[in-house]
């Protein structure tokens, strides 16, 4: 499924907040069709470097292309058109509502239903539900589709997250940390998730982890960033063995417990 | 709310509003403090839409009120206009004032809103206050109470009579309110609410959202205040001040933010509550702030988000954390132009 095709590709992307360099001059590139993970340690800049990708805070310097178009500048917004979907560090949903409701407002919006002032019926409607079903099918939430968000664990507000995320038929996933605060049994459960967005989705995923085991076991491809700047790229293999990012990554995994 | 608690609610509602003009006699009130009071709950419904459904605090919502004021009460002046084309002209005043002051305000959010709503609304007040020639300056300006125009060409409105008609154009703002705030418009404007991050991810432009939002509630400030110049036959610069705004705000937050029969219940207890108090001592506003804290530290949903949310069996309850919807302001990517 891994093409040699460059969906993703970001060249000597900077962005400073004061006087620090959050990301310095980095560059990198996700092909399409696969999992790409960033890693690095706390500060490294991965989430800034994800913003800048994704359009939620620009970078000062630099240039992202998207399926071969510059989108530097482009207003998040319109990223999302274009085929982009992201997660946040913190689940980004609407604790209030169920779980239909978010997924179906992400659905609405998509559909361009979301600017009516009267809700659409007969098979506007139907298509809307389908979809719904289908996206929570994906995630396997169909259980609790009617309880609001809030009152499910931090995993599964995760997955409404995610099927969110792909209401809007995006090409590529961004992924901010989808473990974060996670147990195992939840972990394993979101990295099945992750591996069928590829596989049965046959979406490309560039994700920001913390936990290496996760990261060993899902991506093709790992970017490292330390204190900004680009440390190694590679494969799970050659990460592992990187002495660079031994010495950067895995000293702060210890004191992280994780 | 269910379906029937709300034909319930309603038909509550035009029987008790409906027998106004009679019974209001009986407990001493004017029957022109009732028209007030339906007149001000539209301007309240105004400033609802754009904080308790948005989420962005209106705090210059009189300059829309005070344009359908003068709107109004100048053309009646100076064109001669009957009644109910003074109150097309007020609307469209305020509609007009939303467009030029909306992109200025629109990719602004939380407090920069606010401060940045609060600057155009004084920069019309001043142009009323100074601009003595036309508008009175100060003193403010008296007209007469026109003719009804189309279809009762001759008929001028006793107080009692424009009591019904602003009952009527209640009603109508009433259901045109309920009906924007429950389609799928009315839901993204909360979604933007609760998390602007997440609708702009979600691939829609906030912008344009807020855009509409703040040219409806314009229109309806507008509306509310055309009939209020006509109603005290009477049009003054305090009516576009900031205070104006704070007083809508104010009612707002104790009828309940997020709820669509709220503006009204805070609309009475302001407008009657002023009317009373007023009458024993000047320092109202004493009881007003009092009113305020209590209901910002004891129930911040107001009056009808408590009552929703002690009655709620399941679901989610209805209404707005005034406080949590102004906290709820983080960087989204749109305030920094993105």
């Amino acid at each position: 499924m891994a093409s040699e095709t460059i969906l993703l590709d970001a060249s000597h992307v900077s962005k400073s907040f004061g006087g620090l360099r959050a990301v310095d001059d980095v560059s990198m590139q996700v092909r399409e069709g696969t999992i790409h993970a960033l890693i690095g340690p706390n500060g490294a800049g991965k989430t800034t470097f994800f913003n800048a990708v994704s359009g939620y805070a620009l970078p000062e310097s630099g240039r992202v292309t998207f399926k071969g178009e510059d989108v530097t500048r482009t207003v998040n917004w319109k990223r999302i058109a274009m085929g982009m979907g992201r997660t946040f560090q913190t689940p980004s949903v609407f604790p209030d509502l169920t779980v239909d409701e978010n997924v179906r407002l992400g659905v609405r919006a998509h559909a361009k239903q979301a600017f009516l002032l009267r809700t659409p019926q007969g098979a506007a409607a139907q298509a809307v539900d389908a979809r719904v079903d289908e996206l929570l099918g994906f995630v396997k939430l169909t259980a609790q589709r009617d309880r609001p968000v809030s009152e499910l664990a931090h995993g599964s507000q995760r997955l409404v997250e995610i099927a969110m995320s792909l209401s809007t038929d995006p090409v590529l996933v961004l992924l901010d940390e989808p473990m974060a605060g996670l147990a195992e049994a939840e972990t394993d459960r979101i990295m099945g998730v992750i591996r069928d967005l590829r596989t049965r989705l046959g979406l490309t995923v560039l994700f920001v982890e913390h936990n290496m085991r996760v990261v060993l076991s899902l991506a093709e491809s790992i970017t490292v960033l330390d204190r900004g700047k680009m440390l190694a790229e590679g494969t799970p293999a050659e990460i592992a063995g990187n002495e660079a990012v031994r010495s950067a990554y895995l000293g702060t995994e210890v004191l992280e417990h994780v | 709310m269910k379906a029937r608690t709300e034909v319930l609610l309603f038909a509550g509602f035009i029987a008790v509003f409906a027998a106004a003009p009679a019974v209001a006699p009986l407990v001493q009130l004017d029957i022109s403090i009732v028209s007030e009071v339906l007149v001000t709950a539209i301007a309240v419904m105004s400033v609802n839409l754009l904080l308790g459904y948005t989420g962005l605090p209106a705090f210059g919502n009189a300059a829309y009120f005070g344009l359908g004021a003068y709107g109004a009460a100048l053309s009646v002046k100076y064109l001669g206009v009957h009644f109910i084309e003074a109150v097309l002209i007020g609307m469209v005043s305020a509609f007009l004032g939303g467009l030029i002051l909306a992109p200025f305000l629109l990719r602004r959010r939380g407090i920069y809103f606010g401060l940045l709503s609060i600057a155009f609304g004084q920069v019309f007040y001043f142009i009323a206050y100074r601009a003595t020639d036309v508008t009175g300056g100060e003193d403010g300006m008296n007209i007469v109470r026109p003719y009804l125009g189309l279809p009762a060409a001759h008929v001028t409105l006793n107080e009692q009579s424009f009591y019904y008609l602003a009952l009527v154009v209640f009603v109508v703002a009433l259901f045109a309110f309920r009906g924007v705030v429950r389609s799928p418009f009315g839901r993204t404007l909360i979604a933007i609410r609760q998390n602007e991050a997440r609708v702009r991810f979600l691939g829609l432009n906030t912008d344009r959202f807020i855009f509409v939002a703040l040219l409806i509630s314009a229109t309806m400030a507008g509306v509310s205040g055309a009939l209020f110049a006509l109603l005290i036959n009477f049009a003054y610069p305090l009516e576009l001040d900031w205070h104006q705004s704070g007083y809508f705000v104010l009612s707002m937050i104790l009828g309940g933010a997020g709820t669509v029969w709220g503006s009204l219940v805070g609309a009475f207890i302001y407008v009657i509550g002023k009317d009373i108090i007023s009458t024993i001592t000047p320092l109202w506003q004493i009881f007003l702030g009092a009113l305020f804290v209590a209901c910002v530290l004891g129930f911040p949903r107001g009056i009808l988000g408590t009552i929703s949310l002690l009655g709620r069996r399941r679901g989610t309850p209805s209404g707005t954390d005034v406080s949590a919807a102004l906290e709820s302001q983080a960087p989204t990517g749109a305030s920094r132009g993105v």
